[in-house]
């Protein structure tokens, strides 16, 4: 079995790590997103929750929620299928990082242009997702590369629940060929390959939305 | 029937007071002025009229309604009055289109062909139509005032208020200005300006509220607040002005 041979072997879990990836950056997206909308939209009694989410979240390890909830919960009654278990798990702590990204974002979009939505009557909702979002998202994209490519590197843990990605399919090789440098170097590889298409889509975003005089490039 | 009335309006920051017994009528199809040092209330006083800021006390009636009840629509209120601000607030992430459709699509409820056409109607009348397609940074403080403008006007509102119109713009912008809100004024809308800008003042109205420390201390022709007027303070802050245009 040559080098390419065995990449095309690895291939075989290429499609559960970009499920993974998407899923849990799905999952960060629409946290990300609620806990910051929610946290603009001044309902002081939420913050607290908000607070506490985004504080406990971005403190424990992803192995470990992963494990809480899909070797925990189930004692408890709850049975959670992998692919949720990750986005309970990594998809949440991505939520809580992009929440904080998404809160600084917010910060640059002009108080005047919010208080002239105001003056024209528009509700603090229409405000949040016609005016503070759309500019939000725009200057956010560094955070969000970030967080991303942070999700991407933490897929492999779907492996340890049952989950045949990449990782997954190269500790398997590694048992039956005993030729690990190749294959994990080949495992080095291919997330490389999946980082760099992430990048380019993301990128194509950007450029696709972007507007003179505002965001980052 | 005036179209605002202002009655006792008084507006307190704490102990401080902005605005104290402030009374001020404003007729439809009139364009009146208030003029005043900076820090007096000008802006303040604007804010109350759509509740952008809450009056402590005092009475607002728009078209004979009092806009300090309980039952009142806000939102409505504030759709009825246009609001043009000094940085103009044009929305950064939208062309200017954008800027002139969204409040028709979000607020008015308009198909995307409709408020397209209504916006083209207004960026057309105020010669911006040309530049439906650009962004706010590509487009110069005077285009920016019309594109704030038509944003405006597109809602049709009662009264169109300006903060300052002209403090973010060179100087020989004034006229331009100032033909503008006369061109506006000619066609039936009706215009309250706040600002310190006496050449603009003296090209759009032949009287002028002055507002100094909350309190309205005159309402006159400009020649005689800077010549005639008995109180000093007011005859020094327009004879100054005069000086300095």
């Amino acid at each position: 079995m040559n080098f390419f041979e065995l990449v095309a072997q690895l291939a075989q879990g290429l499609v559960s790590t970009v499920v993974v990836t998407l899923v849990c950056s799905g999952t960060g997206m629409a946290v990300g997103l609620t806990v910051a909308g929610l946290r603009r939209m001044g309902y002081a009694h939420l913050v607290p929750f908000l607070d506490g989410f985004t504080y406990i979240f971005r403190g424990v390890p992803v192995l470990v929620l992963l494990f809480l909830v899909y070797f925990g919960l189930p004692s408890v009654g709850i049975k959670v299928g992998p692919l949720l278990a990750m986005a309970l798990s990594l998809g949440l702590i991505a939520g809580a990082y992009l929440a904080e990204v998404f809160r600084g974002a917010l910060d640059s979009v002009e108080a005047s242009e919010i208080l002239a939505a105001e003056a024209m009557g528009m509700s603090r909702f229409q405000i949040l997702t016609s005016i503070e979002f759309p500019q939000m998202l725009r200057l956010a994209v560094p955070g969000m590369i970030n967080e991303f490519t942070s999700i991407l590197k933490y897929s492999p843990f779907a492996y340890t629940v049952g989950i045949a990605e990449i990782t997954k399919q190269a500790m398997t090789l590694t048992a039956t060929t005993l030729r690990g440098i190749e294959i994990y170097l080949a495992v080095g590889v291919l997330y490389f390959l999946i980082y760099r298409i992430l990048l380019a889509g993301v990128h194509f975003l950007e450029k696709r939305y972007q507007v003179p005089g505002l965001g980052t490039t | 029937m005036a179209l605002i009335k202002i009655r006792d309006l008084v507006k307190k920051f704490g102990a401080h007071t902005v605005l104290d017994g402030v009374n001020l009528d404003l007729q439809k199809g009139e364009m009146k002025v208030v003029m005043g040092p900076s820090g007096c209330g000008k802006s303040t006083l604007l804010r109350c009229i759509n509740r952008l800021v809450e009056p402590t006390s005092g009475t607002i009636l728009v078209r004979d309604q009092d806009i300090m009840g309980a039952e009142v629509d806000v939102r409505a209120l504030r759709q009825s009055i246009g609001f043009v601000f000094q940085q103009f607030a044009l929305y950064r992430h939208l062309t200017v289109l954008g800027n002139v459709m969204l409040g028709l699509r979000k607020l008015r409820g308009m198909s995307r062909a409709e408020a397209e056409a209504q916006a083209l109607f207004q960026l057309n009348h105020l010669e911006m139509a040309a530049h439906r397609d650009k962004y706010p940074s590509q487009i110069s403080g005077g285009q920016k005032q019309r594109v704030a403008i038509a944003r405006a006007l597109a809602m049709d509102p009662a009264v169109v208020v300006f903060d300052e119109p002209t403090s973010a713009l060179d100087p020989v912008m004034v006229r331009e200005v100032a033909d503008l809100f006369n061109r506006l004024n000619r066609e039936g809308v009706t215009l309250l300006c706040v600002t310190h800008d006496l050449a603009l003042a003296r090209h759009i109205a032949n009287r002028v509220i002055f507002l100094d420390q909350g309190v309205i201390r005159a309402d006159d022709t400009l020649e005689n607040l800077a010549k005639h007027h008995p109180n000093d303070q007011v005859r020094v802050f327009f004879g100054e002005k005069e000086g300095q245009s």
